[in-house]
C-alpha cells in the first residue's frame, strides 16, 4: 500500500552520478543495487514503525529521506547496518540477504558501510586522529602507522588536516561532524548512510558539513542521507524519498519532487519545511 | 592540669622502628589489597554486563554479601575461618622462610595475617569498585556504543576501547575515594594481628604509655598518607581529555553565586 514500485524507475537510466566516471561500469540487470529493502517491516512491540518499505539504491546512487519526524526515517537507515533489526521481510547489501548475518561477518559488513550520526558521537577520549583510526586498528588490523597516515589523509580530504591532535570537546559541531565523516569513510567503504547529519549544527556550520558531504559522490560512494536540508535534496540527491508513518509515499527526482509532488501529505510536508508560518 | 607531651618516646628508639615498620606494613597491605580490589572488580563488572544470567546473578549476590556485611566480621572469617580451609601444603609453604617475601623493614608479607589482610581489603573493596565503575559505564552516552559498533567493533572492543576508558574518567573521582577507604580500612586489620600501623601505635601504648603522642603521630601518618596517595591517584588517573578542569568549571559557579543578584550582571 502507498509504496512505489522502485525498481521499473531504477532501471530507466544509468543514475547521473556516474555517468561522467571514468572506469565505472554501466548500471546494467547484471549488477546488484548497493542496497535492497524488501518488504520491510520493523516494530517496537505494537509500534509499527515500518510498514512493507520496498526500495532500491543503485551502486553510486545519492538517495535523500525526508519525512516527518517519527515516520521511521532513521530506522529505514539503520537496518542498513543493522543497528535495528527487521520484523519481517528481507534487506539485502550487495544482492546479499544480511539479516542473518553474525559476529565476524556482521563486523565485517559493518566496515564496508559509514555510519554518520545526529551527535556526531566521536569517542570523546580519543583525539580526532585517533577517532579516524580506530577501526582501521582494532577491525581490520592495520598496523598503527599505517592507520595513522590514512587516518591524516582522510581529515586533510574533509579540511580538518590541523586538527589532528584536537579532542571531541576542542572542535565545533561543524567540525567534530567532518571528523565524524572522516571516521565512515576510514575503512573505505561502499556505502555511507548519513542519519540527520546537519540538524543538531548552528546554521553557520551547515554549510561546511555539506560542502564535505557533496564530494563525496565523486569517488562512486552510495550514500543514503536523512536529512531536512532540501538544498542537499535539491542539488545532490539522484532521487528524494518521502516516508510517512512507515510507507514510502514518493519516489522522485528532486526537480519532480519539488516542483511537483503527487500525494498531499508531501505537498503539506514541503509546506511546513518551506514556509513553517503559513501552516495553521 | 597540664599535659606534658615527650615525643622522644615515640620518635626514637624501639618505638621509631615499629612506627616505621607499621606504616610501611600499612603501604604494602594498601598496595597489594588495592591491586587485588581492581582485578576482582573488572571481573565483577564484566559479570554483570556480560549477556549471561547466571553470571550477572552471582556477581550480584557477591556484590550484595560483601557490601552489606561488616569488614571487621570478613576480615575475622578469613583469618580465623576461612584460611584453615587451605590445604596443609599451602599453609607450610606460607610458614617457611622466603627471603623474596621480605620487604623492608622486615616485613613478611607471605604470612597469613598479611594474606588475609590482602584478601579480604582487595574483596571487600572491588565490590563497591565494581558499582562505580558500573555507574561510570552507564553515564558513558548510548551513541558512543552505537559508533562503535557501526564501525564494526565487536561486543568486547567496544567495551575495551570505547566504554571502558571513558567509564573510567567518569568513575575516577570515586574510585579514588574507594582506594583510600581501603588505606584507612586496613587499620581493622589490627583485629586478626596484622602488625599494621594502628597495631604498633597500640603497642607503644603499652610499652611506655604514651598513647598521645603515639596515636597523634599515627594520625599524621595516616592523614599524610591519604593526602600523597589522593594527590598521585588524581594526578595519574585518567583525564577528560581537551575539557576543562573540574576545577575551572567549580570556580566559574562560585564566581556565578558569589555576583550580586538584583543586577543580574551575568556572574562578574
Amino acid at each position: 500500500m502507498g509504496t512505489l514500485d522502485a525498481a521499473s524507475e531504477f532501471d530507466r537510466g544509468v543514475p547521473l552520478v556516474l555517468q561522467g566516471v571514468a572506469g565505472e561500469p554501466a548500471i546494467g540487470a547484471s549488477v546488484p543495487p548497493a542496497i535492497e529493502f524488501r518488504d520491510i517491516y520493523k516494530s517496537y512491540g505494537s509500534l509499527q514503525v515500518l510498514r512493507g518499505i520496498d526500495l532500491k539504491v543503485a551502486p553510486g546512487e545519492v538517495i535523500a529521506v525526508c519525512g516527518p519526524s517519527g515516520s521511521g526515517k532513521s530506522t529505514l537507515i539503520r537496518i542498513i547496518n543493522r543497528l535495528e533489526t527487521i520484523s519481517r521481510g528481507e534487506i539485502l547489501i550487495d544482492g546479499v540477504p544480511t539479516a542473518a548475518f553474525k559476529g565476524r561477518r556482521l563486523q565485517e559488513l559493518r566496515t564496508e558501510i559509514g555510519f554518520v550520526f545526529q551527535q556526531f558521537n566521536l569517542y570523546s577520549h580519543l583525539n580526532a586522529e585517533d577517532n579516524v583510526s580506530l577501526a582501521l586498528r582494532k577491525v581490520r588490523g592495520v598496523p598503527r602507522e599505517k592507520a595513522q597516515a590514512r587516518a591524516l589523509a582522510l581529515l586533510d580530504r574533509v579540511g580538518l588536516a590541523d586538527k589532528a591532535k584536537q579532542y571531541p570537546a576542542q572542535l565545533s559541531g561543524g567540525q567534530q561532524q567532518r571528523v565524524a565523516i572522516a571516521r565512515a569513510l576510514a575503512t573505505d567503504p561502499k556505502v555511507v548512510l548519513f542519519d540527520e547529519p546537519t540538524s543538531a549544527l548552528d546554521p553557520e556550520m551547515i554549510g561546511e558539513v555539506l560542502h564535505v558531504m557533496q564530494e563525496l559522490p565523486k569517488s562512486g560512494i552510495t550514500m543514503v542521507v536523512v536529512t531536512h536540508e532540501m538544498s542537499f535534496a535539491r542539488e545532490i540527491a539522484d532521487w528524494v524519498v518521502f516516508i510517512d508513518e512507515g510507507v514510502i509515499l514518493e519516489r522522485a527526482k528532486p526537480a519532480d519532487f519539488f516542483s511537483a509532488p503527487v500525494h498531499p501529505r508531501t505537498r503539506r510536508f514541503l509546506q511546513q519545511l518551506l514556509s513553517p508560518l503559513s501552516v495553521a | 592540669m597540664g599535659i606534658t607531651l615527650d615525643w622522644a618516646g615515640v620518635l626514637t628508639g624501639q618505638p621509631a622502628d615499629w612506627l616505621l615498620s607499621g606504616f610501611l606494613t600499612t603501604i604494602y597491605v594498601t598496595v597489594a589489597g588495592s591491586l587485588l580490589a581492581s582485578v576482582v572488580a573488572v571481573i565483577l563488572l564484566g559479570l554483570r554486563i556480560a549477556p549471561g544470567r547466571i553470571g550477572r546473578y552471582a556477581a550480584g549476590a557477591f556484590v550484595e554479601v560483601f557490601r552489606n556485611t561488616p569488614l571487621l566480621v570478613q576480615l575475622l572469617f578469613w583469618y580465623f575461618a576461612a584460611y584453615g580451609l587451605l590445604p596443609q601444603s599451602w599453609r607450610f609453604f606460607i610458614a617457611d622462610d622466603h627471603r623474596w617475601a621480605v620487604l623492608p623493614v622486615n616485613v613478611i608479607v607471605l604470612a597469613p595475617e598479611f594474606l588475609c589482610a590482602t584478601w579480604g581489603l582487595g574483596l571487600f573493596i572491588a565490590v563497591f569498585l565494581a558499582e562505580e565503575l558500573r555507574a561510570g559505564l552507564n553515564a558513558v552516552s548510548k551513541g558512543q556504543a552505537e559508533a562503535a559498533m557501526a564501525q564494526g567493533l565487536g561486543h568486547w572492543q567496544t567495551l575495551r576501547f570505547v566504554l571502558l576508558p571513558q567509564a573510567l574518567v567518569n568513575a575516577w573521582q570515586p574510585l579514588v575515594g574507594q582506594y583510600l577507604n581501603l588505606m584507612k580500612l586496613s587499620s581493622l586489620a589490627t583485629g586478626i594481628g596484622l602488625a599494621e600501623l594502628t597495631y604498633q601505635v597500640r603497642r607503644i601504648e603499652s610499652y611506655n604509655a604514651h598513647a598521645l603522642e603515639a596515636f597523634a603521630v599515627g594520625t599524621v601518618l595516616y592523614l599524610g598518607l591519604g593526602l600523597a596517595m589522593g594527590q598521585l591517584l588524581l594526578l595519574f588517573g585518567p583525564k577528560r581529555p581537551g575539557m576543562k578542569q573540574p576545577k575551572a568549571a567549580l570556580a566559574t559557579l562560585g564566581k556565578v553565586i558569589a555576583a550580586p543578584v538584583p543586577g543580574g550582571s551575568h556572574g562578574v
